[in-house]
């Protein structure tokens, strides 16, 4: 199926989930979920929906020992916060963003308490397209004039963040959308010195609205668009705000969903991926040229929220369908996880 | 990268060649004392006070961050709050000490944190009325492991 672009990393899990039906999420529950949902039970009734064809070759004990397997992960993140930011090509293909999104319920269900940020480049430039501006791009980051942060807010804000939501609400989620503006979430500077325009650096996050939301079982959707505390909205790095929200909640993880396997010694060849670094070994590889290009600011973005105290960071390949369960509830995971203390 | 520097510092006691006894000062980030514990632990290093501290480190205006805001810029965000961890140990074991708790506490980020190194008159254990070396030894401690002793 098409929906699977990297034929690098076929794991035996993913090739039985590839013929699952894509719109397995819109199956009509009987109820929606508890706000405070944390029991078993639910677990299992949230994965069932996922039982398609596929599955039917394997027997329920077969199923069920899988489900109790996950224990032990359950156990380890239960009442945590995991800090996900969304996007690239698991934001475009609609069967990977019902895949995030059930993952995220699943993850909500069983009292983990997961934190979506995203950005949406590729949405912002189609709508600018229509309104003829022209997107222009600086060392790699979005030249934002004030009309084009007029669209970067009502795109972000509006189409890109409702549309996660309304998924979530589908699933048997209860998200909230918001974006850094409410309650000054992100409050941010303007980085005039690189002359892009209303372009932020997060100066400060105000954690105690997402704090009351994640007490009470509800699952944030903060779209990457800060205040500058004068009115001014300011477009702002998505991968920066999840790193600094995690910071913020002390979270559990930061999960940079991104197009690649992870961290790879060559860049070209996934199986030279590495499954875990510290910091220091992310330096080293920084000098040795190893980590280049656009891995740069994701690592360091990692390195920024690790030495303010977030446990552990990872960086996975959104295109696999389940990345995010993947990487949480199995030992292997799917991509490169950055903490202090390797595995 | 600074670990190379780190992992071969000397301190330089020369002020203080009557000295015996130092207690090493480090002020870290709170979440890496359970790491800079451990460490310290391993190396026989059982003997320690830590206290929680707020406390500024400014240098040219640039901004450290903590729990995803800039400090250090204006009044009202200038202190962070940071762990204090006092070690006593003899001279010779000052260096090993030092080295420890500066890789355990490393990030590369502003606000690492700093180490003083001050001089100690003498040791009293309250219990047992020892003084001195006596005092200071743990036993199964450092100098039982590796035999660095120093006084």
């Amino acid at each position: 199926m098409a929906m699977v672009p990297c034929p690098s990393q076929r794991l035996s899990l993913s090739s039985s989930i590839k013929s699952a039906a894509p719109h397995q999420i819109c199956v009509s529950r009987p109820s929606r979920a508890p706000r405070r949902p944390a029991h078993l039970a639910v677990t299992a009734a949230a994965a069932a929906p996922q039982a398609s064809k596929a599955l039917d070759r394997f027997s329920a004990f077969d199923r069920v020992s899988v489900l109790s397997e996950a224990l032990p992960y359950l156990q380890r993140f239960r009442g945590k916060t995991i800090v996900i930011k969304y996007g690239g090509a698991a934001m475009k293909d609609e069967s990977l963003k019902a895949r995030v999104v059930s993952d995220l319920v699943l993850l909500s269900c069983v009292g983990i308490h997961p934190v979506m940020v995203h950005g949406g480049g590729p949405e912002i430039n189609s709508w600018l397209n229509k309104l003829g501006i022209e997107a222009q791009f600086k060392n790699g980051l979005r030249v934002t004039d004030a009309a084009t942060m007029d669209v970067v807010e009502m795109v972000l804000g509006g189409r890109v963040n409702k549309s996660l939501v309304s998924l979530i609400q589908q699933s048997g989620g209860a998200a909230v959308g918001l974006c850094g503006k409410d309650s000054d979430i992100i409050r941010a500077r303007q980085m005039v010195e690189k002359d892009i325009g209303f372009v932020g650096e997060v100066t400060s996050v105000n954690p105690s609205l997402l704090q009351t939301l994640v007490a009470d079982g509800y699952i944030p959707v903060v779209a990457s668009v800060a205040s500058d505390g004068k009115g001014q909205g300011l477009n702002v790095n998505a991968d920066t705000a999840a790193g600094e929200i995690a910071a913020s909640l002390r979270a559990e993880k930061l999960i940079l969903m991104t197009d690649v396997p992870g961290v790879m010694r060559d860049k070209d060849d996934p199986s030279t991926k590495f499954a875990a670094l510290t910091i220091r070994e992310c330096k080293e590889l920084e000098d040795q040229g190893i980590i280049a290009g656009g891995m740069i600011p994701k690592v360091d973005c990692c390195i920024r929220s690790l030495s303010q105290g977030v446990s552990a960071t990872h960086i996975i390949d959104g295109r696999q369908p389940h990345s995010l369960l993947m990487e949480l509830l199995t030992d292997e995971g799917i991509g490169t996880m950055i903490c202090e203390r390797p595995l | 990268a600074p670990y190379k520097a780190l992992e071969a510092v000397t301190v330089d006691l020369s002020a203080f060649p009557a000295c015996n006894f130092f207690r090493v000062e480090a002020l870290i980030r709170p979440w890496r004392l359970s790491t800079v514990v451990a460490k310290l632990n391993a190396s026989g290093i059982r003997g320690m006070t830590v206290s929680d501290v707020k406390g500024a480190g400014v240098q040219g205006g640039r901004k450290e961050r903590y729990a995803g805001t800039e400090f250090g810029g204006s009044s009202d965000q200038f202190l962070v709050e940071k762990a204090r961890m006092d070690v006593v140990v003899t001279r010779g074991q000052v260096d090993t000490v030092v080295r420890i708790v500066a890789t355990a506490a490393h990030t590369g980020q502003i606000g690492d944190g700093k180490i003083f190194v001050h001089p100690v008159a003498d040791i009293i254990r309250i219990r047992t009325g020892e003084t001195g070396p006596l005092a200071e030894r743990m036993e199964g401690g450092m100098e039982d492991m590796t035999g660095i002793k120093g006084v």
